[in-house]
């Protein structure tokens, strides 16, 4: 008996009609491909003889055998799981604390975030009443004297000249 | 409309799936019955035990695999859902095992011995478990084993996915749908693949069968590649 490796040709491909005659062995062809089939085996020798050797090789593999386990298998393996799945449980409960504590953690964080950005939306969201007041400090400041001038547009002659922001610097 | 199509289509597949007796079984499971449990494993231990160990090629180590596939139904227990047949679902548990037991062999490049005598433990060269055989058992019972060994080595020199899809459709006589879902492969690829190791197994078997030249020994192993995509 030889030693030599066989020749492994992984371009080797069985053609189409191999495949038909393989799938109609396995009963998985549609009822156009059994009739296609059944007609070249009807009218092609050849096809014939691929179908019997293709189904011959295949028979042989009942010559193989089927295992058996007894009850012991049965047992030794339930004992198994069962260990296995008592370990599992030991895991999750030491697990449990470190789950709790991330979870706190996360939570608290969670709260943490929320605040912050609630209160950043409220900034930018809600105006700030006081700061109306605060953009009109200057002339709040000087409202006694500037009621003694009743004309608007001299008022506006003497902002634009830049006198009520020279004032507010002086203070400063 | 095709929500509702495919809600009908679900809800059937399940409903056909609750008529397998051993879904019902795994539900039990599910409920932490481990008389359920013990049923199952006495119902497919064997079988999951013969398509391992015609992957493997090795008892002890299928029977060690065949140990991992059920912790693994275990575990999974809580998150079974019924879609399929149970036997689909298992040999997909099968399947994953054996391509990852496989792979860590590559990876271990383990060598299989030649063993000067027939009582070594691991893989015999073929030749010499014949000739070790000869003289022990009567000539019909030696042309059994010997039969036998020509097919199981005709057997591993298909490679993993080619001897997985075989071992299915032989074993199992599941479908081609049946094992694509096994083993996440389409039903045309399925269909390919055993084309494919059906006209290997030819090969190898009938020089055997017409003239007697049986073939290469045990140690040898067609060039096993993880990614092997021509059998897609």
């Amino acid at each position: 008996m030889s030693h030599e490796q066989p020749e492994y040709d992984p371009l080797a491909e069985p053609g189409p009609l191999e495949e038909q005659l393989v799938a109609y062995l396995d009963g998985e062809l549609d009822e156009q491909g059994i009739a296609q089939i059944e007609h070249l085996l009807a009218t092609d020798p050849k096809v014939r003889e691929t179908l019997l050797r293709l189904d011959r090789a295949w028979s042989l593999l009942d010559r193989l055998d089927r295992m058996r386990l007894d009850e012991q298998f049965t047992r030794t393996t339930v004992e198994m799981v069962t260990v296995a799945a008592e370990e599992d449980v030991r895991q999750w409960e030491q697990e449990v604390p470190r789950r709790r504590r991330r979870r706190w953690l996360v939570g608290g964080m969670g709260l943490l975030g929320a605040t912050v950005a609630g209160f950043l939306m409220v900034a930018v969201l809600r105006p700030d009443p006081d700061e109306s007041l605060l953009q009109d400090l200057p002339v709040l400041e000087d409202l006694d004297e500037l009621r003694q001038i009743d004309d608007i547009k001299f008022l506006q002659l003497l902002y634009e000249e830049g006198l009520f922001a020279k004032d507010a610097a002086d203070e400063a | 409309m095709v929500g509702i199509a495919l809600a009908v289509g679900e809800s059937s597949a399940r409903r056909q799936a609750l008529r397998d007796p051993d879904v019902r079984l795994m539900l039990e499971v599910r409920d932490d019955s481990a008389a359920a449990f013990e049923e199952l494993m006495l119902r497919y231990q064997g079988r999951a035990l013969t398509v391992l160990e015609h992957l493997v090629g090795d008892r002890d180590q299928a029977e060690d695999l065949t140990q991992e596939v059920f912790l693994r139904v275990y575990r999974a227990r809580k998150s079974y859902v019924p879609g399929a047949k149970f036997s689909t679902w298992l040999f997909t548990i099968v399947n994953n095992v054996a391509s990852n037991a496989l792979r860590t062999r590559i990876r271990r490049r383990e060598v299989r011995l030649r063993s000067p005598d027939a009582s070594s433990s691991g893989p015999i060269v073929m030749e010499r478990a014949v000739q070790a055989s000869s003289g022990q058992m009567p000539a019909r019972q030696l042309d059994k084993a010997e039969m036998r060994d020509v097919v199981r080595l005709a057997l591993a020199s298909l490679n993993e996915r080619q001897r997985m899809a075989v071992l299915l459709s032989k074993f199992e006589e599941m479908s081609y749908a049946d094992i694509a879902e096994s083993m996440q492969l389409s039903p045309q690829a399925v269909k390919s693949l055993l084309s494919r190791a059906r006209v290997n197994l030819r090969e190898v078997l009938e020089p055997y069968l017409e003239h007697g030249d049986r073939p290469a020994s045990a140690s040898w192993e067609p060039p096993l590649r993880e990614d092997q995509h021509e059998d897609d």
